[in-house]
């Protein structure tokens, strides 16, 4: 298990410094800097005053050297301060972390019940009228684009339904009730994509072991089929299923970024936008490494979790 | 068939729209209620605080929150003394001389001395784009406690409106000092003290309560909200969730002018709406292709699509900047469409078959993306193409500073006095000039201006200037979209700003009765 953590750790090393290298030349490969917007459309400007802005944020030096700079910092624990408003990365980050982990969850969340239930009854009831409309249903929820479907559900819950969630954001422990109001479209939107996936990774897997000979078994025995699909198959189908969810988690977190948008919800995801039209160099780079760092955490925890669900995989022995 | 509108009727019904929203204010004054948080939401969050190295007008907006000017324009754009009492010019009008309000308070407490006052023009010098407002000013110096000197290299008319616009705003030295950061400190004498700031989410303000108005600002907290999509914005007016909201997309006038829990103000506008035209490119150096442009283009339909009709057709001077307005026939005569006239301009230009050009727009602003379809259907008719470009703001700006695009559409917060508004678009050679144009006379009767102290004197120049703009058509003047605001009718006080920089709310009360 130590030589496996240490086999991880260090893969994901590799993998954040080539994602430094690529995020780093993206930025700076789209035009316009902040010292274009620092200036302004209005005023008169001397190539000195140019100079000088440049100079204050270090884009008058070659980019290897404000790459290394940078890369520098990080080792240092450092994510750098916000050009645009001045303050430290992190606490950027922080003060948004909330939204978007609770949104991730939330959707999470829906997606796991959903995904899972429609999974086993399409399952169990094969071929039949639920298990087409649970199929079709998933081929839809993958096909359709968050964008899309945010706005749909907008435009159909104020203008058919009649009801708008507060506009106004507050934090869920400020007012749980309002902030879950609040949450609930969000996540729905955020969540479908990965229930229709779950759904179908459930089905798949159920369909595999309730053809397997212990389940004939079971069923001979005369357990009664919700015990034998509860308790004898979902459990063995649930290892892919597992690894599914937790990749949904990664998807998830990046998918923020836009549902937060469409809701604007004050989460990371929206951070990273901002930054990106103020051209906040370090803002956007030293997020997106925070967001990726997240991802790979929630990765290892996912393969950390199958050792545990299936005794059978250990790893490094 | 319908009776079409004379410009009388649309005079009556406005005038009956306007007075109808009038309708729920107190007839009498009322003593203001004190205390109470009042929520205010707009949809786009400020670049950073720092009123001396933001330029976005989200800044500028904001900085009447915190800061004070030594002038500022009242609703009327006259300037009346704010941090200073009073001011003096020398008779060779190279020397004003400002005498400062004294017992004005920073917000850490300390007083305002001339220090400061120098210490901020020092500051904005040295580092800030505003710098180009002051660009006659030569030095600051004080002259003892309470008295500052603004050393000009000409006389320089445009002085007073450079202190009370968008750079002007006095800082304090110890505290720049002491803090450094001005996005994250509240360092000016203004009715309200940067308390926190959450990016892309809210701004909280407290009372500051030494401020040198007396008995102002009577709410104890303001928070600005940012709500990104105006249609929730208007939702959360109707649902009481917010108590102010300044709209962006004047079509949502319509959406909320009936509500009976809310006070709608509308007013015009000191900035406007306008077409670049980049005089080095192509065809469009040729002043007949600007004016066939001019000609082709009909500014009302620009109007009655990008703002919902709510502004008005504008002479290069906007209706707010009264004393130098144009009489209306004078301007209005260019602003009537002439297709044959346009086309015959065309020939004689050696364009008779027409040409292709870009029209740039920002996505993010709703008058442009609106105007800008109306304004190339219009020129296809005189045969040129202007294929329209979604340029993102970053971008955007980066080929205005480098004078990169063919025909843009563009809006300005505007400028008080003539000066400001037309030397730097429009000089050749010593301004900005936004349109790559030339046009000698002008130069030097925009100098002119800028020496003449002389009120009359500078009237009849800049009713030359703006003659001669509209002949040699450097860019259109579209339209000055009317500023539009909404209040809940609890909110007593509010009042609007031709510059619409949030003055209103230091007066602002909630009636909680």
């Amino acid at each position: 298990m130590g030589r496996y953590l240490v086999v991880r750790a260090y893969s994901m090393a590799l993998t954040l410094l080539g994602l430094t290298v690529l995020v780093f030349l993206m930025l700076r490969l789209i035009p316009g800097t902040v010292v274009e917007q620092m200036i302004g459309a209005d005023a008169i400007v001397s190539p000195e005053m140019v100079a000088q802005l440049r100079r204050f944020f270090g884009l008058d030096q070659p980019w290897w050297v404000q790459y290394s700079r940078w890369l520098g910092n990080l080792a240092q624990g450092d994510l750098g301060t916000s050009w645009r408003t001045g303050k430290p990365v992190v606490r950027l980050i922080l003060e948004r972390l909330p939204v978007t982990i609770e949104l991730t969850l939330l959707a999470v969340g829906f997606a796991l019940a959903l995904g899972i239930a429609a999974g086993i009854v399409s399952a169990v009831r094969r071929d039949r009228a639920v298990d087409n409309v649970v199929r079709v249903g998933a081929l839809l929820g993958l096909s359709v684009p968050v964008f899309w479907q945010g706005t749909m559900l907008i435009l159909f819950f104020s203008i058919y339904l009649r009801w708008m969630p507060p506009v106004v954001w507050v934090d869920l422990f400020a007012d749980p009730r309002r902030n879950l109001t609040i949450m609930v479209l969000p996540a729905l939107c955020l969540g479908t994509a990965s229930a229709a996936n779950i759904a179908r990774t459930t089905r798949a897997c159920m369909l595999d072991v309730l053809r397997s000979e212990y389940i004939r078994t079971a069923a001979a025995k005369g357990l009664a089929g919700r015990a034998v699909v509860m308790k004898h198959a979902l459990k063995n189908a649930l290892i892919p299923i597992v690894t599914v969810a937790g990749l949904q988690m990664g998807i998830l977190l990046g998918g923020t970024v836009v549902v937060e948008e469409v809701f604007t919800l004050p989460g990371v995801g929206r951070l990273v936008l901002w930054s990106i039209y103020q051209r906040d160099y370090p803002l956007t780079q030293s997020t997106i490494l925070f967001v990726a760092v997240l991802f790979m955490a929630i990765n290892l925890a996912v393969d950390m979790l199958y050792g545990y669900l299936d005794p059978r995989i250990r790893y490094g022995e | 068939m319908t009776t079409p509108w004379t410009r009388r009727d649309l005079l009556k019904a406005s005038g009956a729209a306007l007075a109808a929203l009038s309708v729920g204010r107190p007839a009498h004054a009322q003593a203001p209620k004190p205390g109470g948080t009042f929520v205010s939401a707009q949809t786009t969050e400020a670049t950073g605080l720092d009123p001396q190295l933001v330029p976005a007008f989200s800044r500028s907006r904001r900085s009447p929150m915190m800061y004070n000017q030594l002038v500022r324009f009242d609703a009327e754009m006259t300037p009346v003394p704010e941090l200073a009492e009073s001011w003096q010019i020398s008779p060779d009008g190279l020397t004003w001389t400002f005498k400062l309000r004294e017992g004005v308070r920073f917000h850490d407490g300390q007083e305002l001395t001339s220090a400061d006052v120098k210490f901020t023009f020092d500051r904005l010098f040295e580092k800030s784009p505003g710098k180009s407002d002051f660009i006659a000013v030569d030095r600051v110096e004080p002259t003892g406690r309470y008295g500052v000197k603004f050393l000009t290299k000409e006389p320089f008319a445009g002085l007073l409106a450079a202190l009370g616009g968008f750079w002007g705003f006095i800082l304090s030295e110890a505290g720049i000092k002491k803090h450094g950061d001005l996005n994250t400190a509240a360092l000016g004498t203004g009715p309200f003290m940067l308390q926190d700031w959450k990016v892309e989410q809210q701004m909280v303000l407290k009372r500051h309560p030494h401020y040198f108005k007396k008995g102002l600002p009577h709410v104890d907290e303001v928070i600005l909200r940012i709500i990104p999509d105006e249609a929730n914005i208007v939702a959360a007016l109707r649902t009481g969730q917010i108590h102010h909201a300044f709209l962006e997309d004047n079509k949502n006038f319509n959406l909320l002018k009936d509500e009976k829990t809310l006070t709608g103000y509308r007013s015009s506008r000191l900035g406007y709406d306008f077409l670049n035209i980049n005089a080095s490119r192509g065809p469009l150096r040729d002043v007949r292709v600007r004016q066939a442009i001019s000609w082709a283009v009909d500014r009302s339909q620009v109007l009655r699509v990008a703002a919902s009709g709510f502004g008005r057709l504008t002479a290069p001077a906007t209706a707010p900047m009264k004393q130098w307005q144009l009489p209306e026939e004078q301007w209005m005569r260019y602003y009537r469409p002439d297709l044959d006239r346009a086309k015959r301009l065309m020939a004689d230009a050696g364009q008779a078959g027409g040409f292709t050009v870009k029209l740039g727009v920002i996505p993010t602003f709703p008058t442009m993306v609106l105007g800008a379809p109306v304004v190339a259907a219009q020129l296809k008719r005189i045969g040129i193409t202007a294929e329209i470009e979604n340029v993102e703001y970053a971008v955007w700006i980066k080929r205005w500073l480098a004078k990169d695009f063919d025909l843009t559409m563009n809006t300005t917060p505007g400028y008080a006095d003539p000066d400001t508004a037309f030397f730097r678009a429009l000089h050749s050679t010593k301004g900005q000039n936004w349109n790559s144009w030339s046009v000698p006379e002008l130069d030097s009767l925009m100098e002119e201006g800028r020496r003449t102290l002389d009120q009359k004197k500078r009237k009849d120049i800049y009713d030359r200037v703006q003659i001669l703009i509209l002949e040699n058509v450097p860019h259109l003047w579209l339209f000055s979209a009317d500023t539009i605001d909404f209040t809940q009718a609890s909110v007593k006080g509010f009042k609007q700003h031709p510059m619409t920089l949030l003055y209103g709310f230091e007066g602002v009360s909630l009636d909680r009765a």
